[in-house]
């Protein structure tokens, strides 16, 4: 069993079919780009596979559970347990300190626990900036902090969103690595981007346009631990 | 759980003193708010006290008299037993005989300086000071204008006793009793008081060589005009020598006016403190409604609704609970300055209305921001955090 | 383009435009329904402190005292006022002020079983028509209203036409006598004597217990006193004594300058008052009574230094919430001034839309919040004083100043804010 299925997925506003019969499996372990112009229907669908959104029609199973017919309140606990997000804007709480901001995480979920939080600052590499706020990060150490705080809780996914789009090339490169890392403990990642390079590292590119999946590449050079469809973290 | 409430707390800490200028923003308006809560509160439940002694400028609102012609001090200490102390503003004795000045008749009063200038705090020293010392006389302006007099002028009075009345009429010699007074002032009321001259009951006493006598008694007591009707019928039963009566005009004028008083602060209070809630409960709003993007990352990292409604209320209410605080302490000032500037005195402190503060502030802080804190909410995570 | 840009926020935003219309709505309401009571409020009591019955006594020059002192006999030249010169009262400089007045004549009289009684003369609710076309009625019905009529009622000079014989007889003297209303009884005085019907027994906790009030002309009729009045009370609205009142009382007008004597002479100053009343009415002595008149400034003073001093904690308030929400609102907005200074906007430019759009909320919540506070204020009139509250011209500046100035302030803030604000900061999130 796959686990992230969507199934003949709809997102229709009105006259916009902003996803038109899109499919998609997800194997666990996976590194998957998503990948497509703006208007393509990029953040509806990680709105939807993020359990921010439900589709008009279809399934989406995750973990072999259809969250497309979930209440909101459901919706919240799956993301809160399954999903890590990473956003383009980072998004992190302007007055809590980069280990706090991470330890958030940890709270909503479950229990908050420091020393925790600091070894997943340590494992993005900003073990010495853990108390500082995010106004005096950079935009690259803020989107570390994001990742952080999106793996705190090991989530099945986890799902970013445009998550060098702030960023300059250092930072770029170090958040891939990050990527390459997490991939490598076993980690399912989906990164939704419209930037060619970010999404090439991936095991697999999918390009999206009008809603529709247009092109799958593998990625064969592909230099992660995990190769495509061997389910079996190390 | 432990651990999960720390991280409650420190997060609303990490709210409080990370965004401090905000807060304070916040704060400040909780505590104006509950500053004029608890200022005006304590200043209602004063005024009444305050005014009521105010109105005891009017003068007496008791009149003790001898049921059979004059009284003794006995039977005034007796009476006055009967007022709570802390009522009692003044009482003044009074002793009416006629003496002569330069041979013409003058009523002389005899009486206690330091009780009448507690009941009769209108009268008025035109001329002079204050009669205060034995061998001191205040002089009304109208007998003053009679006989040419002013203050520091030194005058005989004389006093014809009951023994040698029957041979005044006979228009033989009298024995008067002498004594000499200095004029202290000139007295200045506008009513009856002008045509009579006033000297310590002690003189009087030795002027006319007998003592103990009274014919009346003022009493200026602070209390509503039931409480005084009580008291009055009191007096009459526990000293049957004694008839007290009301001074209609000072007691029925001051219940109408003071009521009309009263109303009027309490509608001043409820009109202040009503737009003064509500203008804290819009600042709380805007400012939860602020930290919308805020809420939504927080649905969107897996927070759910109703933790983050306690978390958020969990702020409001502690700047309730801080502005309640510093608000209590800045009204209580505040009333204490009023009570000090306006009446002279100072407030009592009234603990009740500390918590009742606290309580009131965290209600409405903790209302008002709840009904933001439930519309971002509802809001889909997805939308806030796209920025609109 | 500017305007449009203003009407874009005022009608898109109108939501969050109405919240800060609302809140200076709000402060503005308050402030002005704290001012307009503030500012009333010493007229209002002064109306209600009359209860205490007249604060000037006008009496003849020569007062009794004096003529007792150097024995001169009753009668004589100067020792009554005229009753013909009572109208003139009502043509003084503060007429205005002057809410009631009645003429007093004590004449002594014998009742049939030859008991001594005082019997006193005066004005009901009289009606005069003066010279100057100016019609009034005075009387001292309202300046006894402690008095309560145990039976009876009030003698009344215009509904019932001539009450020349009818009298109010006080309750201690009824009892005495055994009288009740409607019961008939002689009077005789000095000159003359009549029969009276009781009218009303009256308690007035006082000396006038023992007393029998009639009309004022039967009464001067009894003592052959005609016209001729002993003296007047007269029941004013003063303002409270400052330094100069008090020096003018004290060292006589003529001590004064120029300027300060007009000053004097056309404030309400109970002193001022009664220095007009001696001009018109001859050889008299006005007097204020000082237990009603300096009780009177006492209390006024106090309550309107207690309103001022909630006026000015519930300005601050006023004034708090409104800077406050001014302040969170354009903070708020932080994001599209990013964006406006992105594409080129200039800090005044960016400066004056906002302040434009906040200016033109704060004029509409000012305006709206002026009238509910004066509404406020009509509540509060009403329920306490029974009468409207009059609107002062001054308030309407006063909470214009305000709520511009605090506006302002809100907005400073928010402006400096904006001056340090970098568009990429703002449009990257922060």
């Amino acid at each position: 069993m796959s686990l992230l299925e969507l199934k003949n997925v709809y997102k229709i506003y009105g006259e916009l079919h902003a996803l038109d019969d899109v499919s998609l499996k997800v194997e666990k372990g996976e590194w998957v780009s998503i990948m497509g112009p703006s208007g393509s229907g990029k953040s509806t669908m990680m709105n939807i596979i993020g359990c921010m959104d439900k589709p008009t029609k279809g399934e989406v199973l995750l973990d072999g559970v259809d969250i497309s017919k979930e209440s909101s309140k459901n919706l919240t606990t799956i993301r809160r347990d399954k999903i890590g997000l990473i956003f383009q804007q980072f998004h992190l709480v302007n007055y809590l300190t980069a280990v706090e901001n991470v330890m958030l995480a940890q709270y909503y979920h479950s229990i908050p626990d420091e020393k925790e939080a600091l070894e997943a600052l340590e494992r993005v590499g900003l073990a010495d900036r853990a108390r500082h706020l995010p106004s005096q990060l950079s935009g690259g150490e803020q989107q570390r902090v994001c990742v952080a705080r999106a793996l705190i809780n090991y989530p099945e996914i986890i799902l970013a969103d445009e998550p060098t789009g702030n960023l300059d090339e250092a930072n770029e490169e170090i958040v891939v690595d990050l990527f390459h890392k997490l991939h490598d403990d076993g980690t399912t990642l989906i990164v939704v981007t419209h930037d060619p390079e970010v999404a090439e590292v991936a095991q697999r590119t999918l390009v999206l346009r009008s809603g529709k999946f247009s092109k799958e590449i593998v990625n064969e050079n592909f230099t992660g631990k995990i190769r495509f469809g061997d389910n079996n973290p190390i | 759980m432990i651990k999960k409430r720390r991280m409650f707390f420190r997060m609303i800490f990490a709210s409080l003193m990370r965004r401090r200028s905000r807060m304070i923003v916040a704060l400040l308006s909780i505590a104006i708010g509950a500053t004029i809560l608890s200022g005006l509160v304590s200043i209602y439940y004063d005024v009444p006290r305050q005014m009521g002694a105010e109105f005891r400028n009017y003068g007496a609102n008791m009149i003790l008299t001898g049921r059979d012609g004059s009284f003794t001090n006995t039977n005034i200490a007796a009476a006055k037993g009967v007022i709570p102390s802390n009522e009692l503003v003044g009482a003044a004795p009074y002793r009416y005989e006629n003496v002569r000045i330069r041979e013409k008749p003058v009523v002389a009063a005899g009486t206690d300086p330091a009780g009448v200038k507690a009941t009769s705090p209108y009268w008025l020293i035109n001329d002079g000071e204050w009669f205060e010392k034995s061998g001191e006389l205040l002089v009304g302006a109208n007998i003053a204008d009679a006989f040419r007099l002013k203050a520091g002028d030194k005058i005989e009075v004389s006093y014809t006793p009951e023994s040698q009345q029957a041979a005044a009429a006979d228009n033989q010699v009298v024995e008067d009793n002498f004594r000499e007074f200095t004029i202290s002032g000139i007295l200045k009321t506008g009513g009856s008081e002008e045509d009579y001259v006033y000297m310590p009951m002690s003189d009087l006493e030795e002027l006319t060589g007998i003592s103990d006598k009274i014919d009346l008694t003022e009493l200026s007591v602070s209390a509503t005009s039931d409480k005084l009707k009580d008291y009055a019928s009191e007096i009459d039963s526990v000293v049957p020598a004694v008839n007290a009566s009301l001074v209609k005009r000072v007691t029925a004028s001051e219940a109408t006016v003071l009521t009309k008083l009263q109303a009027l602060v309490l509608l001043v209070t409820v009109v202040v403190l009503a737009l003064t809630m509500i203008c804290v409960a819009t600042t709380m709003t805007a400012v939860v409604a602020e930290r919308r993007k805020e809420i939504g990352l927080r649905k969107a990292i897996g927070a759910s609704d109703g933790s983050i409604i306690k978390e958020f209320m969990g702020e409001s209410m502690l700047l309730g609970l801080f502005g309640g605080i510093i608000g209590s302490v800045l009204g209580y000032v505040f009333a204490q300055q009023v009570s000090i500037h306006v009446f002279s005195s100072s407030i009592s402190f009234r603990p009740l209305l500390v918590p009742i503060t606290i309580i009131v502030s965290i209600l409405v802080t903790g209302v008002s921001s709840l009904m933001p804190i439930r519309s971002a909410t509802d809001i889909d995570p997805a939308l806030v955090l796209k920025g609109e | 383009m500017f305007g449009r840009m203003i009407r874009g926020t005022l009608f898109r935003q109108w939501k969050k435009m109405l919240m800060i219309a609302f809140t200076i709505a709000l402060g503005a309401s308050l402030a002005s329904a704290m001012l307009s009571v503030m500012l009333d409020v010493g007229d209002k009591v002064n109306q209600e402190l009359k209860t205490y019955g007249a604060n000037i006594k006008v009496v003849p020059k020569q007062s009794s005292v004096v003529s007792g002192l150097y024995e001169v006999e009753d009668g004589s030249a100067g020792a009554y006022l005229k009753e013909d010169e009572l109208g003139k009262i009502k043509t003084i400089f503060w007429t205005y002020n002057i809410v009631d007045y009645a003429p007093f004549v004590n004449v002594d009289a014998k009742l049939s079983d030859g008991s001594e009684v005082t019997v006193v003369g005066s004005w009901f609710d009289h009606f005069m028509e003066l010279p100057t076309g100016e019609k009034l009625n005075a009387g001292m019905e309202s300046m006894r209203s402690w008095w309560e009529i145990t039976s009876g009622s009030w003698l009344n000079e215009q509904t019932s036409g001539s009450v020349s014989g009818q009298a109010m007889v006080g309750t201690e003297l009824a009892e005495k006598q055994g009288l009740k209303v409607g019961d008939k009884f002689s009077l005789t005085g000095e000159s003359s004597s009549a029969e009276y019907t009781v009218a009303c027994i009256f308690d007035s906790g006082g000396e006038e217990d023992s007393q029998i009030f009639i009309q004022l002309d039967s009464a001067q009729a009894l003592g052959g006193l005609d016209g001729k009045v002993d003296s007047i009370e007269v029941s004013a609205l003063t303002t409270p004594d400052n330094e100069l009142a008090e020096r003018a009382a004290k060292e006589g007008p003529t001590s004064l300058t120029v300027a300060q004597y007009e000053l004097w002479y056309c404030t309400a100053y109970a002193s001022s008052i009664c220095w007009q009343i001696q001009e018109v009415i001859t050889d008299c002595v006005a007097s204020p009574v000082r237990q009603v008149a300096d009780s009177e400034g006492e209390i006024l003073n106090k309550t309107e230094l207690l309103m001022i001093l909630i006026t000015i904690l519930s300005l601050i308030g006023a004034a708090l919430g409104i800077c406050n929400l001014v302040t969170a609102s354009v903070m708020e907005r932080s994001q599209e001034i990013g964006l406006m200074k992105a594409i080129g906007a200039y800090n005044g430019s960016v400066s004056l839309l906002l302040l434009t759009e906040i200016f033109i909320t704060a004029i509409i919540g000012g305006v709206a919040g002026f009238f509910a506070g004066f509404g406020f204020a009509q509540i509060i009139g009403h329920s306490v004083f029974g009468s409207a509250i009059t609107l002062r011209p001054m308030v309407i500046p006063l909470v214009a100043v305000l709520v511009v100035v605090v506006t302002l302030i809100g907005c400073i803030p928010a402006i400096r804010m904006l001056l340090r604000l970098r568009p990429t900061e703002v449009l990257h999130g922060r």
